[in-house]
């Protein structure tokens, strides 16, 4: 549905490039979840995909036609459901929802229509008459996904619509996002919170300094990282730790212990061994791939980026 | 989809209270103010002026002078003892005194003149006043003593009569209004309806700061709004919003001054195709400058600072707050080039001088050339900023 070829951009003046050859494929009826840390790029790229920037170098195509020429034929093809609360603070519900229908073309019955739907997905029909700017945060965030499915829209993407919501609201919110993909939308879904990707991507886009690092569903990146042990023994001794496994793999050290990323074939049983063979007593030890959080941090660093 | 966006400015703008206030209500609230303010300066009321006769002088003359004098003005009163006290306190505004010689003064041709009647007026009295009771008692006097002198003309003498003198049946003063006569409120209502007019700067400012702010300009670009059409869509509904403020204002004048003791502003008579002309280039001089604005300002408080300080230079450059005759003429340069001062004057030539659309075409286009340029300016701005 959208793909994106060698996408480039560097804003005037800037040393470095914000997109430096991005590729990557967005499916109609999956989520994709993409991922980055703040300065990664993601923001240029959905600018881009909301028709805000110019496309500098390489391509964007919706159903093999060129961006613009999509965009310049049915702007309300791409919606964005963006980061900021993207309405009127002092107009209600339904005149935030009739002016973003109107103003894309919708009018009468079908505009109506259209309302009536958008609320009854946000489940914003007893709040359609209240005042943008007395809604709670996460009402406000439900408006701004209704405003986004006014037009029926193709791809979707949503920038980071969680942030400052509580449990249940997003608990709605990702159900809701879940949901227009089962329907056949194509979801682009960006967020720092791993867990939510993790639980509702199809596939996975980490992108850093404008390129993307990794790509691929979400079974086959974490498949793709290494094995995991992390083990602490009675009275610390991280040193006689590290030395016991220090063959089976490259070694982190923790506050309470040590993580083994076990570069080869997994030999579990052999390092449990060997720290036994050391004289050690384990006091605690978990086993397994690494989740969607270690792979980011371990793709990205930990370095702060602001 | 152009409707849609201005109705979504004017629910905006309807729920903008502090918006509305400086709109509507900030215009009216000068408009009544200033013109009972300033009411006495257009038509200044010499009978609630008090004055005492001090009358040294029993002679023919000194009497012919107090009572000519009290013919234009009456109510003198008896000039008390304590008269320059309450001469320098304001209580009376000024004493016409008529020393004892002043007929014998007048009589004597001969001897070197000296002042024989003079008025003493409280120093706070106003300048126009002073100037017009002066120039009043000069003439009365000089047709007094040119009545002694004839009379001392031999009896076989062909003398004119005494009323033949009076320099008033050959000499006139009228102001060259056709219809109407200038009064604080015909000065005012046009002066605060421009400056009301141009107070669409600060709302149009914060609105489009806190839509630039939230996102929902890049929400409307992103479906597609062209920025020519986010400008028009801000323009019409502002405009509409000046011709609100425009009939409030003449009301306010025509019907509202009145009831409240203040002269009724005019409006009969006036030719109203040129003052819709000047009304639609003052809004779209005022509209297009507050969205160069709005384009340029970043933040609320450089909205709600900058808009309203820009106004306030304008007007007082412009001739709304000082009338730019009382200015030095550097002053009355720079006010020339101040769009205020334009829209001022079309509207004055409306409704003081009757003028048609020939008579306010220089000062509406003017406005309009301004308008043009504002507008390229801030679509330019706003470009680059969506």
């Amino acid at each position: 549905m959208l793909a994106i070829r060698d996408l480039s951009f560097r804003y005037p003046g800037a040393e470095t490039p914000a997109l430096d050859g991005v590729s990557f494929d967005a499916v109609r009826g999956e989520v994709l979840g993409l991922l980055g840390p703040n300065g990664a790029g993601k923001t240029t790229l959905i600018a881009h995909l909301a028709g805000l920037l110019p496309i500098q170098g390489g391509s964007i195509t919706v159903a093999g036609q060129p961006l613009a020429a999509a965009r310049a034929a049915q702007p309300t093809r791409i919606a964005v459901a963006p980061q900021e609360y993207a309405f009127y603070a002092t107009l209600s519900v339904t005149e935030n929802l009739d002016c973003f229908a109107g103003v894309g073309g919708l009018t009468g019955n079908k505009k109506r229509e259209r309302i009536a739907a958008s609320l009854a997905v946000a489940q914003l029909e007893h709040y359609r008459d209240v005042r943008a700017e007395q809604l709670s945060g996460g009402l406000k965030r439900r408006l701004n996904l209704a405003i986004a499915l006014l037009h029926q829209p193709e791809v979707l993407l949503f920038d980071e619509p969680t942030v400052g919501v509580d449990p249940q609201s997003r608990a709605f919110l990702l159900d809701a996002v879940q949901q227009l993909a089962d329907d056949g939308c194509t979801v682009i879904y960006t967020s720092h919170y791993m867990e939510e990707v993790e639980a509702i991507a199809d596939r996975v886009v980490i992108l850093d300094h404008g390129k993307v690092l990794k790509s691929g569903t979400l079974h086959e990146l974490l498949a793709d990282g290494s094995m995991q042990l992390n083990i602490a023994a009675e009275g610390g001794e991280e040193d006689r730790l590290v030395a016991a496994l220090g063959a089976f793999g490259t070694i982190t050290r923790h506050a309470q212990g040590v993580q083994l990323a076990m570069a080869t074939q997994p030999a579990l049983l052999a390092a449990l061994a060997a720290v036994q063979a050391a004289g050690l007593t384990i006091r605690y030890a978990k086993f397994g791939s690494a989740n969607l959080e270690q792979l980011f941090m371990a793709l990205t660093h930990r370095s702060l980026r602001d | 989809m152009l409707l849609s966006l201005m109705k979504k400015e004017l629910l905006a703008l309807s729920r903008d209270i502090h918006g509305l206030g400086a709109l509507f209500f900030m215009p009216v609230i000068f408009i009544v103010v200033m013109s009972m303010a300033l009411k006495d300066v257009y038509a200044p009321e010499n009978k609630e002026v008090s004055y005492a006769i001090l009358q040294q002088d029993d002679g023919a003359a000194a009497k012919k002078l107090a009572e000519r004098w009290q013919k234009d003005r009456p109510g003198a009163l008896a000039a008390p003892e304590d008269w320059r006290e309450q001469v320098r306190a304001g209580k009376l505004k000024y004493v016409l005194q008529i020393d004892k010689d002043f007929s014998a003064t007048l009589a004597d041709m001969d001897g070197k003149p000296h002042v024989a009647a003079r008025l003493l007026a409280d120093p706070g009295l106003d300048n126009g006043v002073f100037e017009t009771s002066k120039a009043r008692l000069v003439a009365q006097v000089t047709q007094l003593r040119m009545e002694a002198l004839l009379a001392k003309l031999p009896k076989q003498m062909v003398k004119p009569d005494a009323a033949v003198l009076d320099g008033g049946a050959l000499a006139a003063a009228e102001r060259m209004a056709a219809s109407t006569r200038p009064t604080a409120v015909q000065q005012n209502v046009p002066a605060w309806l421009v400056f009301g007019m141009f107070f669409v700067v600060a709302s149009i400012a914060g609105l489009f700061v806190d839509e630039r702010g939230c996102g929902a300009l890049a929400r409307l670009r992103s479906l597609g709004v062209a920025p020519s059409r986010m400008i028009a869509a801000k323009v019409l509904p502002y405009m509409l919003v000046n011709g609100v403020q425009a009939l409030l204002m003449l009301a306010v004048g025509a019907w509202f001054m009145p009831l409240i003791g203040g002269d009724a502003l005019s409006l009969s008579g006036i030719h109203w195709p040129a003052l819709l002309l000047m009304l639609l280039a003052i809004s779209a001089a005022a509209v297009s400058l507050a969205l160069a604005i709005a384009c340029l300002v970043q933040t609320h408080a450089q909205a709600s600072a900058f808009g309203p300080i820009l106004n306030v230079l304008m007007a007082a450059l412009g001739g709304i707050m000082v009338p730019i005759f009382v200015m030095p003429p550097v002053m009355q340069q720079i006010a020339r080039f101040s769009p205020m001062n334009w829209g001022l004057e079309g509207l004055l030539t409306v409704v003081l001088r009757s003028g048609e659309i020939g008579g306010v075409l220089p000062e509406a286009g003017k406005l309009f050339c301004f308008a043009a340029l504002m507008l390229a300016a801030a679509y330019l701005l706003f470009r680059r900023q969506v």
